[in-house]
């Protein structure tokens, strides 16, 4: 009896958790779904705009560039540090290591965009940039991709390691060698949840790299970009009219879309990484 | 205790002039060894020399430092104080690092760790660059003879090391480690937990191994010390207590420690591994 208690306690607990964004989600498909026709996808775009009719085919382009240059040059740093901590730092500094970023992944998001706002975009003279908005994300991701890849070099067993090094393997065969095979399904499980972080945040690259309209693909990295998530926010609170709502509401469910694949992908791979242990 | 400078030949590989001429010439002198970890004294001002032996067997009670010494020796662990000189070389300043140290030195951890890939792929691991991508199938082949091996696996060498028995794993490292052509082989208790049969075809090995390079073993099992025959160095508190002939030395033994330890052996006290 007890036992039911507590089971039908747990449920009730559990239900809002699971039904709130179940709901939003179904309010998200029943708003966005009647929205999509060929236009939203269409590829004859010049400029991204704000009505009814424009593709979001250059915003899609920019939210991945963004997504995707900003996780090319976090993850060579993340692989770089967390190579650091385990091969030359210390136990303390490792704990301290840790620590810091831990504390840098709670430091809200807008905080990097108004860093990126002062310094890359007014400092350095950038403007709103590309190359702006990538430096501000990678910053962003790069304490949670470095931390999950120092997870997965530490979930390689260390008797590989010892055996490998017993047997005068250099570090740099051990990383290759030992390491890389076991760790890489986690990393890139990593990886594939840093993009789809990075194409929720919106605060820091409406600071740093989006303009609303009048851009298409940028020309260099310094050229600004449009991104799906400003797009609805601009959307959001300027249309009046009941289609470009309608639009707002498609782009939405384009980029929870896409937030989903990514992070399905991870999924995927994670659970293939436990199964292959 | 003082230097104890060690005889120059195990018995079986000076038995035969033969024999003895392939045993590889190799020196190892340990001055004043001594190791602390978290505050503890593992090894206490070791001294010790090893010379173009057979077996050498090391013996004591647990966290004696016996398998701290072979680290020690092999490069593993490089945090102590005093001196390591491997035929005149001080371990150290060992010529191309550490890395060419513990090429230099063998090890063999107590339990078997194969690499998740083929039999062959795992005898060749430790060997990189140009040499692994010349045909090393007569290298294979003798690494896995050594190893008394090669006649259970040679139909199979293409399949996932990690379905061979546990024996079968531990005689792989030891074909691994002999693959890199080391001067020495140092072993940590390499039957600890094994069934008879695989013990047996272990120490075959290592009598073997023996007749062309020095081999160093760590074990509780003072049967299969005697079986082995060579040489026996009992360590007590990080401290080598007494050595000498194995035969000797596990039957009359000269020091209080060591004849202690025996009485508490034939007790069958829980070995390291065990624990």
């Amino acid at each position: 009896m007890a036992n039911r208690c507590t089971q039908v306690l747990l449920i009730l607990l559990a239900l809002p958790a699971l039904a709130v964004p179940l709901a939003c989600l179904i309010y998200l498909l029943m708003r966005g779904l009647p929205g999509f026709d060929s236009s939203l996808f269409s590829l004859n775009f010049s400029s991204a705009g704000f009505d009814d009719k424009h593709s979001v085919i250059p915003q899609i382009m920019g939210s991945l560039a963004l997504s995707v240059l900003s996780c090319l040059l976090a993850l060579p740093l993340a692989i770089g540090l967390s190579l650091y901590n385990r091969l030359y730092a210390g136990p303390r500094s490792k704990l301290f290591m840790q620590h810091l970023l831990t504390s840098f992944q709670s430091i809200p998001p807008l905080v990097y965009g108004l860093f990126g706002l002062l310094i890359f975009v007014h400092f350095l003279g950038w403007g709103l940039s590309l190359a702006a908005g990538t430096i501000v994300l990678a910053m962003i991701i790069l304490p949670v991709l470095t931390l999950n890849t120092i997870h997965a070099i530490e979930r390689v067993p260390q008797d590989y390691t010892d055996a490998a090094r017993a047997l005068g393997m250099s570090a740099s065969q051990i990383i290759w060698h030992v390491w890389r095979p076991r760790a890489w399904r986690s990393l890139l499980t990593g990886l594939f949840l840093a993009v789809a972080r990075t194409l929720s945040e919106t605060a820091p690259i409406l600071f740093t790299a989006t303009v609303f309209s009048g851009a298409s693909w940028p020309d260099s990295l310094l050229s600004p970009v449009t991104s799906l998530q400003t797009h609805i926010f601009y959307l959001a609170q300027e249309a009046v009219d009941e289609n470009t709502v309608a639009r707002a509401w498609s782009s939405a469910l384009v980029l929870v879309t896409l937030v989903t694949m990514f992070s399905v992908i991870a999924h995927l791979l994670n659970k293939r990484h436990i199964k292959h242990g | 205790m003082d230097k104890v400078t060690a005889a120059t030949l195990a018995d079986h590989a000076a038995n035969s002039p033969k024999q003895a001429a392939l045993v590889r010439k190799i020196r190892i002198e340990i001055n004043g060894l001594s190791l602390k970890r978290a505050g503890r004294i593992i090894l206490n001002r070791l001294n010790l020399s090893l010379a173009n032996r057979g077996i050498t067997a090391i013996i004591g009670p647990s966290g004696a430092g016996k398998s701290s010494l072979l680290r020690c020796m092999n490069g593993l662990v490089n945090d102590w104080q005093g001196e390591i000189i491997i035929d005149g070389v001080a371990s150290k300043q060992w010529p191309c690092g550490a890395d060419a140290l513990r090429r230099h030195i063998g090890l063999i951890a107590q339990k078997p760790t194969v690499f998740p890939c083929s039999i062959a792929g795992n005898v060749l691991f430790g060997i990189r660059g140009k040499q692994r991508r010349q045909d090393n199938g007569e290298l294979i082949e003798s690494c896995l003879k050594q190893a008394a091996l090669w006649d259970e696996v040679c139909d199979r060498l293409d399949h996932d090391a990690q379905t061979l028995s546990v024996g079968q794993q531990q005689r792989l490292c030891i074909a691994r480690a002999l693959a890199v052509k080391p001067a020495v082989i140092l072993l940590d208790e390499p039957t600890a937990s094994l069934d008879p049969r695989s013990k047996n075809k272990i120490e075959a090995s290592l009598r073997g191994l023996a007749t062309s390079m020095p081999v160093v073993v760590v074990s509780h099992d003072l049967d299969q010390v005697r079986r082995l025959g060579g040489h026996t160095l009992f360590m007590c508190d990080g401290k080598l207590i007494e050595q000498g002939n194995s035969e000797t030395l596990l039957s009359t033994p000269q020091r209080v420690e060591t004849r202690e330890f025996f009485q508490w052996s034939m007790c069958d006290c829980p070995t390291d591994a065990e624990k």
